[in-house]
């Protein structure tokens, strides 16, 4: 009985077709090259290039008061390296002169009579100035600011009273604040949308560039033995991709995997048919190979901006958020982030997982609907 | 003048295939659209959620004004399980605990931890949800008369962008990103095809020398990239409202060199590879990445890790993202920009020494 499935599927149209592309494709090595080489170099320089990190800010420092204690306000705000003094500066107008020639990020003001206020119990008031050119470094360089002085004032109290609330933070997931971790899972989303969507439309225009579709169609196969024939093996190299790109992940940047990894693989799966469904696409609309690559753009670089990838989706524009939710990436990316580091499953992804589906079906369906349209 | 010629023929060439011209305008302006709207860092209106086991006047006004600021607002969330079910579904990016004995134990002045998880996942919020509690706590038991007045008032100010607003940070970038890849990837592709179409044996058998063909298509497309660069930098202006800072001049001298020198870039691309398709894909993979992720597009130079810092300095990109900013948002002129100036035209000469070399070098298929 088994005998006799195996046999009929090694004797069939289907399996013949199959075994062609295979061996195109292993011929192929620009495609070997651009399944193995742009998805590596991809993680590792995001990986490793994108880092929110808010440390080192050059701090310019006109200290008026030079005593023990203005003295002890300015090691207390570089201690943590988030601030590095630079040389001490001579008065006001020269800060400015540095902020203003980009030299140093922040500058903080030290009033004369520093000391002899604290003394007295009064309120004594020290400026400090950010460049905001980079609004989102400037935002989070205040708030450490202010929170350096207010502790540092805290001390100064002669009679301290106890801080009431004490907000204990605990950042789940990423109890170290590792950057990397956010970007990479990203990443790998990105990287299997580019890599399959180019890889699967390259597979197809070449038949149609070389003018072997045609003979193809001569033959007595049918146009979707064609088009399965041609899914099938792409589909067992994208997978192929994933477990390179999980790799990568974890020794190069020991992405903790605390989730079900044999369930992410299967959504993984479910995405690679997005993106050769899309790629398939690209090749249907596009006359040429140029074309391909060009049109690739168009579709390529909105879905990866909307997929909050590189950027949180929460941090985007009214707009563009609801956007996003058409944007299969995004799914895939949340769901990525969710398996790798937050740990959680289907219980708690059934909203993004189900989503990916309904993509895949649809964009599947459509695809191969106008790819056999065009044949016709 | 043969450089000249070469140019008019090439501009006659690039406005007879549709394609590039559409590629040459419309993707840049897609680009703008949504690199400029879409690419924010910093959140507001942060989803957390919120369990309050005291309940108690006091708790809810902690509660309340921890809403007060526009970047936390209640989660969606229903309440049933823990407060980190709401984390672990998404619903919500933090969640504060605050314990029955809450108002009892502050009326008596013992000071008590209240519980805050945050989302770790996203690094850069988690920073800011953080700062963001801390700071509400603070101003919380400084108006309520719970906490001591401070010795120290921190009187800060934020200067060129006073209200950080991201536009101001993120499209003149986006505007470098846009002037380094599109002139590029339009040069890379002209040159290329020459060698496809089997036209550059035409040249060679000419008396056009190597440097008059890369002048001849360099100028020609620096004049495309310029026409790109207006048209970008007007949209910049009346839809993400920037606004000259200072001295626009650094930017009107930066933007031919800059421009010339992703020209060149895809001048060079295009003697190396073999046919389109990869000229495309080199210039994408090559141009693209290094444009936005080393050149201080999205996050500060300075946080780009050891090796990849040495390379981020050839990346002409990085040069113009300041000196683009300067004109936008600090407007000091010539005094802030010079130096990356100098080192535009710089890279430029090593960028058209390469691909005059390479062109001379340029084989035909076979």
């Amino acid at each position: 009985m088994f005998h006799k499935l195996i046999d009929r599927l090694l004797n069939s149209r289907i399996w013949a077709l199959a075994v062609k592309e295979i061996n195109q494709i292993l011929r192929n090595k620009q495609l070997i090259f651009l399944l193995v080489f742009p998805p590596t170099i991809q993680l590792l320089v995001f990986g490793f290039a994108l880092s929110p990190d808010v440390q080192f800010l050059k701090l310019g420092v006109v200290d008026y008061a030079q005593t023990q204690t203005s003295r002890e306000l300015v090691s207390a705000m570089t201690e943590n390296q988030i601030f590095v003094a630079q040389d001490h500066l001579f008065d006001e107008e020269e800060l400015a002169k540095q902020v203003q020639l980009g030299q140093v990020t922040a500058g903080v003001v030290i009033p004369p009579d520093f000391d002899r206020q604290l003394q007295q119990g009064e309120t004594s008031e020290i400026q400090v100035l950010i460049d905001g050119t980079d609004a989102n470094t400037a935002g989070i360089a205040n708030g450490y600011m202010t929170q350096i002085v207010q502790q540092f004032s805290h001390q100064l109290q002669a009679n301290p009273r106890p801080m009431l609330i004490d907000p204990e933070v605990v950042f789940l997931y990423n109890a170290g604040l590792n950057t990397t971790w956010f970007f990479v899972p990203g990443v790998l989303g990105l990287v299997l949308t580019l890599t399959s969507s180019l890889v699967s439309s390259s597979a197809v225009v070449r038949e149609k560039d070389a003018g072997t579709l045609e003979q193809l169609l001569m033959t007595p196969a049918e146009d979707w033995e064609i088009l399965l024939a041609k899914i099938v093996p792409l589909f067992i190299l994208m997978l192929g991709d994933v477990f390179l790109a999980l790799t990568v992940a974890k020794l190069v940047f020991h992405i903790p995997f605390r989730g079900n990894m044999l369930v992410f693989t299967a959504v993984s799966a479910i995405y690679l048919f997005v993106g050769i469904s899309v790629g398939i696409l690209l090749a249907t609309i596009s006359k040429n190979q140029r074309q391909v690559v060009l049109t690739s753009f168009f579709i390529n670089l909105p879905l990866i901006q909307t997929s909050g990838a590189i950027a949180p989706i929460e941090s985007m524009p009214t707009f563009f958020r609801y956007l996003s939710l058409l944007n299969p990436l995004r799914h895939y990316v949340t769901i990525a982030r969710g398996f790798l580091l937050k740990g959680v499953g289907i219980m708690e992804l059934w909203q993004p997982i189900l989503a990916l589906i309904v993509f895949a079906i649809v964009l599947l369906t459509f695809s191969v609907k106008k790819f056999r349209s065009q044949l016709s | 003048m043969r450089i000249w010629s070469q140019c008019i023929k090439e501009l006659a060439q690039f406005r007879r295939d549709r394609l590039t011209v559409a590629l040459a305008f419309i993707l840049p302006l897609l680009t703008l659209f949504i690199f400029g709207g879409a690419i924010r860092l910093e959140s507001k209106d942060i989803p957390i959620a919120v369990q309050d086991f005291d309940n108690s006047p006091l708790s809810r006004s902690y509660i309340e004004r921890l809403y007060s600021t526009n970047q936390l607002q209640p989660s969606i969330w229903d309440g049933l399980g823990t407060a980190q079910t709401a984390i672990d579904r998404g619903f919500a990016k933090a969640a504060v605990i605050i314990p029955p004995d809450f108002s009892r134990r502050i009326k008596s002045e013992q000071p008590i931890t209240v519980q805050v998880l945050v989302d770790g996942t996203d690094v850069n919020n988690a920073r800011v949800i953080r700062n963001s509690i801390q700071a509400t706590t603070r101003f919380f038991l400084k108006t309520e008369g719970l906490a001591d007045q401070p010795l120290i008032n921190v009187h800060s100010r934020i200067w060129f962008n006073p209200g950080r607003e991201e536009t101001l940070y993120i499209v003149p970038g986006t505007c470098a990103v846009i002037l380094w890849i599109y002139p590029s990837l339009l040069a890379a592709i002209a040159m290329v095809r020459e060698k496809e179409q089997g036209t550059i044996v035409q040249v060679y058998a000419s008396s056009l020398s190597a440097v008059e063909l890369i002048l001849g298509k360099g100028l020609a497309y620096l004049i495309i990239g310029l026409g790109i660069a207006s048209v970008v930098i007007l949209i910049s202006i009346l839809i993400f409202g920037l606004r000259f800072a200072g001295d626009p001049t650094p930017l009107l001298v930066g933007t031919p060199i800059f421009v010339g020198s992703a020209t060149l870039f895809g001048l060079l691309i295009g003697t190396r590879v073999p046919n389109v398709t990869t000229a495309v894909q080199a210039v994408a993979t090559t141009g693209f990445l290094t444009a936005l992720l080393l050149s201080g597009f999205i996050y500060p130079l300075s946080n780009i890790p050891f090796p990849l810092s040495l390379i981020s300095n050839i990346i002409p990109t990085r040069y113009f993202i300041p000196i683009i900013r300067d004109a936008f948002v600090r407007g000091t002129g010539w005094l802030g920009v010079w130096f990356g100036l100098i080192m535009l035209a710089f890279l430029s000469l090593l960028l058209f020494n390469a691909a005059r070399r390479n062109l001379s070098r340029m084989q035909l298929p076979d």
